[in-house]
């Protein structure tokens, strides 16, 4: 019988910091009033925070979406990119924005566990390939991390331009 | 109904009213009222369930599609009580709604629509249906007690060409009635059916102008009244509200007024506005002449 083994794990101290931006147009507040939780610059954002790496830089495109699996947010580059604005694809199901790129029907349940993972908070970030939905011959590479407050997950998207 | 001035609204939900203005015109959301000064208002109970959305919430799109959500959820609320007869809480989903809402979004966002519901779900033929529209004018008529006391030289004399109080487009036209009377102007509500002594009634109430609301009553009946009422008190605008869509193409110089009761309500403000300004000089028309052409194209359509 093999004796159990002790395993490193990051604690607080190595956790990477987190940084806030605004869910909407990817800016990052300078400092001043933080009490109010809406962006100062673009005023149709809330200020979310991400591990640095994985917070998106401005105008990058990206998602948020919550523990349901629902979209509660959408960049400006985002909107362009999906061809929707953020109030008609908010509440909807991810699955219904995107999808694996590759079509394989294990893709979604694999998706779906990188972002619930995401959601909770583990911080190793995954790549997925993802598609519009509702369209092919378009895939994006994404980064997927966690986002707070509240927990959310993070969907950084790459269209490669 | 708390209210709040722009300023005390962006303090509340800590933004700037910049971005509150901002919220307005992409979203829709809050949605404010105006004063006299045409200032913005805002009701507390919206700036309220937004504050809650926005603790909760990822984004403004979210927090607001729940802040609306939160205020809908009355219309449910009412559609039930109504469906079950049950008066009390009829009444109390109405007051949840008001301290939400002025009385006239209270109306065109709860009441309104739920009635629309129950004709959906139960038919114009139903008990339901009875009982419904029977509260709701009750309704209506308490929150026309409570109107403020008339001001000014607003009157307002509306023809009723409904069928009766079961008629959809009597609530309609009470609503309507209701939210001009908020306005400070005085109403007075006759049947087009009733032609008799109207005269003196008109001695003592001077209209500046005419509103028949409701299609039940023949074009006949409507025209024979407006003949009686412009003979007694002269040559006044004649607008149209609920009078079917077939009417809607006059070009008799008619108003037809939008279906939403506060819209309609908006366009004969502009209306009486109009008249009191000096207009040009245009050649005179005996009022048995115009409401002959009215009556000529009322057949016409």
């Amino acid at each position: 019988m093999s004796r159990p083994q002790f395993q490193l794990v990051p604690g607080h101290a190595d956790r990477e910091p987190y940084v806030s931006f605004c869910g909407h147009c990817g800016v990052r507040p300078l400092g001043g009033d933080s009490s109010s939780r809406v962006c100062d610059n673009c005023h149709m954002g809330m200020i979310v925070s991400a591990p640095e790496s994985l917070a998106p830089e401005e105008h990058e495109a990206f998602l948020i979406v919550d523990g349901k699996l629902q979209v509660c947010a959408v960049s400006r580059r985002a909107e362009v990119l999906l061809g929707a604005p953020e109030s008609d694809l908010v509440q909807d199901r991810l699955t219904e924005v995107l999808l694996p790129a590759d079509g394989d029907a294990a893709g979604v349940e694999n998706m779906i566990a990188t972002i619930s993972h995401a959601v909770r908070g583990q911080e190793t970030f995954d790549d997925l390939v993802v598609r519009p939905a509702r369209e092919w011959g378009i895939r994006w590479f994404t980064r997927v991390g966690p986002c707070t407050a509240p927990s959310a997950a993070l969907i950084v998207l790459d269209p490669g331009d | 109904m708390r209210t709040l001035k722009t300023s005390e609204a962006a303090a509340e939900l800590n933004v700037s009213p910049n971005t509150l203005r901002a919220w307005e015109r992409r979203f829709g959301y809050p949605v404010p009222m105006r004063t006299e000064g045409k200032h913005r208002i805002y009701t507390h109970g919206e700036i309220a369930a937004l504050r809650d959305a926005l603790k909760e919430g990822l984004s403004i799109s979210s927090a607001i599609s729940r802040a609306r959500e939160k205020l809908t959820a009355d219309t449910p609320v009412l559609v039930g009580a109504l469906s079950s007869c049950e008066l009390e809480r009829a009444d109390a989903a109405m007051e949840a709604a008001l301290a939400l809402r002025s009385v006239e979004r209270s109306v065109e966002e709860v009441l309104l629509p739920t009635l629309t519901e129950i004709a959906r779900r139960h038919g114009e033929t139903s008990a339901p249906w009875a009982f419904a529209t029977q509260w709701a004018t009750d309704w209506v008529h308490r929150a026309r007690r409570l109107a403020p006391t008339p001001v000014g030289a607003s009157t307002v004399l509306i023809g009723d060409a409904t069928r009766d109080e079961l008629d959809p487009d009597a609530l309609y036209a009470s609503a309507f009635s209701l939210f001009v009377e908020r306005t400070g102007a005085r109403v007075l509500t006759l049947p087009v059916a009733g032609v008799a002594g109207i005269g003196e009634v008109l001695a003592n109430f001077r209209p500046r102008a005419i509103v028949i609301a409701g299609s039940a009553a023949s074009d006949d009946v409507v025209a024979r009244w407006a003949y009686a009422v412009r003979s007694a008190a002269g040559p006044l605008p004649i607008a149209l509200y609920h009078r079917g869509e077939r009417r809607a193409a006059r070009t008799n110089g008619t108003h037809v007024l939008p279906l939403s009761p506060s819209d309609a309500q908006h366009e004969l403000a502009l209306l009486l506005h109009e008249r009191r300004a000096p207009a040009p000089l245009a050649p005179l028309r005996a009022p048995a002449a115009e409401v002959a052409t009215l009556h000529r194209s009322m057949r016409a359509s």
